[in-house]
């Protein structure tokens, strides 16, 4: 029934402007501002900061001051065991920060109702999701750099020859790691499951693919882990430190793998992705 | 033309119809509650408006504008406020640095200052999101809904969870804001909100709207009977009274009218001639509660509906 006498909605009036003369903040730079904020909500959690910084560099101290000066050994020769390390935890540092941080973040601010709060801003979504991803590899890349500066300047480690191939590795990485991250949040239906369903994925997946330990190739574990993007990014980034000796540093079919598990993270994000809270 | 016209709205998932044949206009400046119960199609009618999701049917026109017009939707969200029924602030920011974010979404936004004193908030423009009382928060998440200086503002169930003062709270800010000219659409499942600040009431249940008017006139409420209630006098019996009596209990006396008028009169003019005490005279009107619950008690009978 109606409340009020029907009459026919007027038509759309002429002035009023479309997408493209919106003037507000031009878009890009909308995105740098809103890093900024994404950046300021993150430090203004120091212990979060802290943990989310802090584990993967606690874990290379640690791993290198008990490994010391062994060496790797079998096909690996006489390459330090901390150098192993910190190709690996680099790995680690990547993918902790996009895949089960950006997960865990996506689905908590969708549930607050947060995604659906950006979603009815008059401002383009993508600006708004591409600072929460880019202030992810921020992040990431944070880590990254503090783990170089640990393993260089404690351990004595070299930083990667092909500094070129290190970045490809990295770049990659962080795409494909961010899109996987995307498409897990999607998966998870609330903020309780969250913890529990990340981290189930992701240590599995570390736990047989290279993390603490050379996988020797060609064994049944590296070929289980060959499927997945784990054991890839791993190799890739060891590849980029020459490791094994004689390794070719630009490691093209990890990346490739890589990339592909990227595109399918992407895929189950847009046919999955939703703004609203699941309770909703 | 209305801040917002509604015809024959319809929304279906599958086979699960939503929204069905809704109609309703919101005049500027007037705030407008559409009342009813979990799962009734209120939230799903305010996402429409807003453009959050698409309609199945019927024709919808927010601020002039199509909701669902791509190419006018980033205009429409510079002219709406939204408020969600989640309590949507992230808990490290300050309030000052969260509306000072938001403020930039917006070509035209109000003061964040004026919006901080508006939200009743000076005293804690500092301090972290999360240190608020529920109450706070939920008025900062109004002032993030009013901080790009909507003339249309949505409330969806803006004091669920709230404790009493919470709640008085918001209703306070709502009231300032229509002052200033804002208009004003809510969801709600609380019948006092409706009175405290509706100007006029749509109740929806099953999908379909089931009564419309104003919170004092719905449902029938300002025609239906009026019970009076008072204690008999001592020393007089029921045939003493110059009314019919419905009911004696106890010495409550009860008497249904729709009449109340010329009722108190006879009844107030035999007590006065004979000096004579009507102690706990009381004058009630069918509660909206009642209409409400009325309203929505059978879904499965629609006929039985007092839709008047």
């Amino acid at each position: 029934m109606s409340t009020t006498a029907s009459s026919a909605p007027s038509p759309s009036s002429p002035s009023i402007p479309t997408t493209g003369s919106f003037h507000g903040l031009s878009d890009v730079r909308l995105v740098g501002r809103q890093v900024w904020y994404e950046q300021l909500s993150f430090w203004l959690n120091p212990l979060g900061a802290f943990f989310t910084l802090g584990f993967s560099t606690i874990f290379l101290i640690l791993l290198g001051a008990i490994a010391g000066n062994s060496k790797i050994g079998s096909g690996y020769g006489a390459v330090k065991l901390t150098q192993y390390y910190l190709a690996s935890f680099t790995a680690y540092a990547i993918m902790a920060a996009c895949f089960t941080v950006l997960a865990s973040t996506l689905v908590n601010r969708r549930e607050m109702g947060l995604l659906k709060r950006l979603r009815l801003s008059p401002v383009p979504t993508w600006s708004l999701l591409s600072a929460i991803f880019l202030s992810t590899m921020i992040v990431a890349l944070l880590q990254v750099g503090i783990l170089l500066g640990v393993g260089t300047l404690g351990f004595g480690d070299h930083l990667p020859p092909q500094g070129l191939a290190f970045i490809l590795a990295i770049v990659v990485g962080m795409f494909s790691f961010t899109a996987l991250g995307i498409g897990m949040s999607t998966l998870v239906p609330n903020p309780d499951a969250a913890g529990p369903m990340i981290s189930i994925v992701f240590f599995l997946l570390l736990a047989f693919s290279g993390l603490y330990f050379p996988i020797k190739p060609g064994s049944t574990l590296a070929n289980i882990s060959g499927y997945f993007p784990v054991r890839h990014l791993i190799t890739a980034l060891l590849a980029s430190f020459n490791l094994p000796p004689g390794a070719n540093p630009w490691a093209w079919h990890d990346l490739l793998v890589m990339a592909i598990w990227g595109v399918a993270g992407v895929v189950v994000a847009l046919r999955r992705w939703r703004w609203a809270p699941r309770r909703g | 033309m209305p801040a917002v016209s509604v015809r024959n709205l319809a929304k279906s998932y599958g086979e699960m119809q939503a929204v069905r044949d809704v109609s309703f206009d919101v005049e500027k400046g007037e705030v407008f509650a559409l009342l009813g119960p979990n799962g009734a199609g209120k939230t799903t009618t305010i996402e429409i408006l807003e453009g959050f999701r698409d309609r199945s049917g019927g024709e919808v026109e927010t601020l002039g504008v199509d909701p669902a017009n791509r190419s006018t939707q980033r205009w429409l969200r510079t002219r709406i406020g939204v408020v969600l029924q989640e309590l949507a602030v992230e808990p490290y920011y300050s309030v000052r640095q969260v509306l000072n974010r938001n403020a930039g979404y917006y070509p035209n936004p109000r003061p964040v200052d004026e919006v901080i004193d508006l939200i009743g908030l000076r005293e804690k423009r500092d301090d972290r999101v999360k240190t608020l009382s529920g109450g706070q928060q939920r008025r900062l998440d109004v002032g993030l809904g009013i901080i790009g200086n909507p003339e249309l503002l949505f409330l969806d169930e803006p004091t669920t969870g709230l404790d009493p003062s919470g709640r008085r709270d918001t209703w306070d800010l709502i009231r300032q804001l229509t002052s200033l000219g804002t208009t004003v659409m809510l969801t709600t499942h609380y019948m006092d909100e409706v009175e405290a600040l509706a100007d006029r009431v749509a109740v929806l249940n099953n999908a379909e709207i089931v009564a419309a008017g104003t919170p004092t006139s719905i449902g029938g409420r300002d025609s239906s009977e009026v019970t009076i209630r008072f204690l008999l006098p001592d020393g007089t019996t029921v045939s003493d009274l110059p009314v019919t009596v419905d009911s004696l209990e106890q010495g409550l006396v009860e008497i249904r009218t729709r009449d109340e008028l010329q009722l108190l009169h006879e009844l107030t003019g035999w007590a006065l001639e004979r000096k004579l005490a009507l102690t706990g005279l009381s004058v009630v009107r069918v509660s909206l509660e009642d209409v409400y619950l009325n309203l929505t008690r059978d879904a499965m009978e629609p006929s039985e509906k007092a839709v008047k």
